[in-house]
């Protein structure tokens, strides 16, 4: 080490003896100033004492006492334990103890408690010892000696670092509630009695009023008259406790005068005496899901209940409850067009207890053209009306309500019905009801028009069955009538008779033979005449109606016949085949060959005749013949001579109607008649009777 | 022998009446006929009590009270109902008939349209009904 070295190193160490002793001297002086202060300091704490000993020592809250130049005096115990200094060892400034960035906050304070004496609820960060950052509560006051002369500053310092952050976990986590609250799908309504508090965006927006404006007012503002019945229920089981929590279906009023389904979820919040302080509902929009569903339910239904259904009025009865049902009103109509009178027949209402297929008097019908209804039926058109009143031509059926959707029922481009329905608000309908009411209304066209047809149909058979038993009716008294006049002409014909024979007898000898020719003649006459009434009798007595059907031997029928029937000499009869037995009537049957045989044996002018009777079997039926070798038919006449008082001719016996008679019980046994001849060889008289024995003849 | 009968001709129609007359006449018969010439009068004769006639003929086409409606006032008479009545008539409706047997008859003839055939018809009704034995009230 060299001397320079050694010199400098002596130099320094004087400057820093004198250093210290400069120090020390500083110190002693403090130390004096101090002791001075806490002398005074004694002296006032002595004087207040006796007011502050107990807060001072019993309050747990940091309790520091500092001079007015801001060096700590006291530290209470907390205080201590609060800030890590121990005053007893260190000095600590009031300053060190501040946060920098309070620091302005700290000072206007200071100057407050300079000012007014005191401050209140200062709230600030502080340091402590440990740098540790702490927030503070302070409430201060300026401390005065006897002299009234401020010494010092005492304070209250409370810890609220924990409250703080618990406030700003709470703020942070209302803040995320609100995000989530307000940033919800679906629609959030805090109520009070009813009242809406607090609404989220999405309620606002679901129902297009705003916040303000949901404030004023309430659920039942907001909700349909028709949904209050099911949720008072639920409310009054919320409120006495029962239930919690419900959910319901049910529909909110819009701004704009339509309306949503929303399925509402609703929660009861309750005090401590678990009376409701309020409810929180959670409504998510279901309108258009609800619509579909509705809308495919509906179609079902309307398909389901009208399935197999033929009464026009109870297809459209199913209609309209199930139309009404959908669109959630209390009317739905439907009519009938009838195009031919031009009007429309109300023929189903939904809610009516009338059944309009009996109920003449209470039919309800309009004009073609006229109302809303006539019009839609004229022009094609379906139509939803938002305000009735504005349309002059609203028919009122019941009461007026003021929306109106009316569908045409069309089918293959004509109008065959209507389905009106109503609502008591105005802008009721949407463009979609109008849709599903459409599609229904194609559902149902086919339906009703087969129904509409079948309802013709029965009207014509209706009054087929009414004609009919007029024609019974008329038949029997036809009847009735050919017998009376069949007696009134017959009658004179007896007393004609009587007297001709009279006058024979009277004048017998007085007559000459031209004469008693003549009177001849009158009685051929009149018994031809009789004849003919008797025939005319019995044509219009082979009827359907006095038929007696039974099983008929047509071989002793036609034995029999020939034992009594007049038959000429030169005249033979032969039956070449056992005639089977026939289901019929035997008067009939006997009188069927009896006329073909009488009319055989008349017309026979061979000298010797012949007439051969015989019968082919065939699947259904047996053809029988009747031949003779007579004077034949032309061609021509074989039509004619089945008709009445058709007779080829002039022949005494004949009076043209016993082939007609033939011809009828025939048919009536299900048969056909026809002929083969051939003028001067013979006539061959063919006819069928129907086998079957099950079958029996009309 | 044979009796002779008092005959109740119920018939409208005059010449009918004739004819029975002039049939009795001719056959040389002894009964008497009484005629009405319509339901009522028959009425009217049968309640003159004592001239009560053994048997009725009876027309049943006729105005007023007609055949059918006569015989039944007659059958449910207490003391009429006795009296055979028979039925002369055009009418061969089944009916007719039907129910004339059920009211209650004793017989139901068709008038012919020849003469002889009537006056042949009425000589055996009324031989037969003269060998009856008949009830006298």
């Amino acid at each position: 080490m060299s001397q320079e070295d050694i010199d400098i190193l002596k130099r320094a160490l004087q400057r820093e003896k004198a250093a210290r002793k400069a120090a020390e001297k500083i110190l002693e002086e403090k130390s004096r100033e101090l002791y001075q202060t806490s002398l005074k300091l004694e002296q006032l704490l002595d004087e207040k004492s006796s007011q502050l000993q107990g807060v001072f020592e019993n309050i747990l809250d940091a309790y520091v006492v500092m001079d007015l130049k801001g060096n700590i005096i006291k530290f209470n115990e907390a205080a201590t334990h609060f800030f890590g200094y121990n005053i007893e060892e260190e000095s600590v400034n009031v300053i060190d103890l501040i946060y920098k960035e309070d620091m302005q906050y700290a000072m206007s304070s200071f100057m407050d408690l300079q000012g007014k004496g005191f401050f209140k609820n200062y709230e600030a960060r502080v340091y402590t010892k440990s740098k540790a950052v702490k927030w503070v509560h302070i409430n201060a006051s300026i401390v005065f000696d006897k002299d009234k002369k401020p010494i010092a500053a005492q304070g209250i310092v409370r810890d609220i670092t924990e409250d703080r952050r618990t406030r700003e976990l709470i703020e942070e986590q209302k803040k995320q509630l609100d995000t989530i609250v307000d940033n919800a799908p679906f629609g959030i309504a805090l109520t009070q009695l009813g009242q809406m508090i607090k609404t989220n965006a999405a309620f606002q927006n679901l129902l297009g009023f705003n916040a303000e404006e949901l404030k004023q007012k309430t659920i039942k503002d907001v909700s349909f008259i028709e949904d209050f019945p099911e949720s008072k229920a639920l409310l009054t089981k919320m409120n006495s406790g029962t239930l919690d929590n419900f959910v319901i279906d049910k529909r909110y009023k819009k701004k704009d005068g339509s309306f949503i389904w929303a399925k509402t979820n609703v929660n009861a919040v309750r005090d401590s005496y678990n009376n409701i302080k309020y409810q929180v509902a959670l409504i998510e929009d279901i309108t258009s899901e609800r619509e579909k569903t509705l809308i495919i339910d509906m179609i079902n239904d309307v398909a389901k209940s009208i399935l197999g259904k033929i009464d026009i009025y109870e297809i459209a009865q199913e209609i309209t409850t199930n139309i009404a049902a959908f669109l959630g009103t209390e009317d739905c109509v439907i009519y009938l067009v009838n195009k031919d009178i031009g009007t429309i027949e109300k023929i189903a209402a939904y809610g009516e207890d009338i059944n309009y297929k009996n109920a003449s008097d209470n039919k309800f019908s309009l004009q073609l053209g006229k109302g809303i209804v006539g019009r839609v039926a004229k022009s094609k058109k379906a139509k939803i009306i938002n305000d009735t009143s504005q349309e002059p031509d609203y028919v009122i059926d019941g009461q007026r309500r003021f929306s109106e959707l009316t569908v045409p029922i069309l089918n293959d481009g004509e109008v065959i019905g209507i389905i009106d329905s109503e609502h008591i608000d105005k802008n009721y309908f949407t463009k979609a009801h109008l849709k599903t009411i459409k599609n229904i209304a194609s559902l149902v066209a086919m339906q009703l028009k087969s129904a509409i047809n079948l309802r013709e149909r029965q009207k014509v058979e209706n009054r087929n069955k009414t004609l009919l038993k007029a024609l019974e009716k008329s038949n029997d008294e036809l009847q009735e009538y050919a017998h009376i006049v069949s007696h009134d002409l017959k009658s004179p014909l007896r007393s004609i008779y009587a007297l001709v024979s009279w006058l024979k007898e009277d004048n017998i000898g007085n007559l000459d033979a031209a004469s008693l020719q003549n009177i001849k003649h009158i009685e051929t006459t009149l018994e031809k005449m009789e004849q003919l009434i008797s025939d005319v009798l019995n044509y219009s007595s082979v009827s359907a109606d006095n038929s007696q059907i039974s099983n008929v031997d047509l071989n002793s029928v036609v034995k029999e016949l020939i034992k009594i029937l007049y038959i000429p000499e030169h005249i033979e009869i032969k039956v070449h085949n056992t005639l089977p037995i026939i289901k019929g009537d035997k008067t009939k049957l006997q009188q069927l060959f009896q006329n073909l045989i009488s009319n055989a044996v008349k017309f026979i002018d061979k000298d010797k005749g012949y007439i051969d009777i015989d019968v082919v079997e065939q699947t259904e039926q047996y053809q029988f013949s009747i031949k003779d070798n007579g004077i034949g038919i032309d061609e021509k006449f074989y039509d004619k001579i089945f008709k009445i008082f058709n007779t080829l001719n002039k022949s005494e016996d004949s009076t043209g109607i016993g082939l007609s008679i033939v011809k009828k019980i025939v048919n009536l046994h299900n048969g056909n008649i026809w002929l083969e001849s051939e003028i001067e060889k013979g006539t061959t008289f063919y006819f069928t009777l129907k086998k079957a024995p099950n079958e029996t003849p009309k | 022998m044979s009796k002779i009968l008092n005959v109740l001709l119920i018939e409208d129609d005059t010449i009918e009446v004739m004819k029975l007359n002039r049939t009795i006449s001719k056959l040389n018969l002894n009964h008497n006929i009484i005629e009405a010439n319509n339901g009522e009068d028959a009425l009217e004769i049968l309640e003159k009590k004592g001239v009560l006639p053994d048997i009725i003929l009876l027309d049943l086409n006729m105005p007023k009270i007609n055949g059918i409606e006569f015989l039944t006032i007659l059958k449910n008479n207490d003391i009429l109902k006795y009296i055979p009545t028979i039925i002369l008539t055009t009418s061969n409706n089944q009916k007719d008939l039907l129910e004339c047997y059920k009211i209650g008859i004793a017989g139901y003839v068709l008038k012919p349209l020849k003469y002889e055939d009537y006056v042949s018809k009425i000589e055996k009704l009324l031989a037969y009904w003269s060998i009856n034995e008949l009830i006298k009230i």
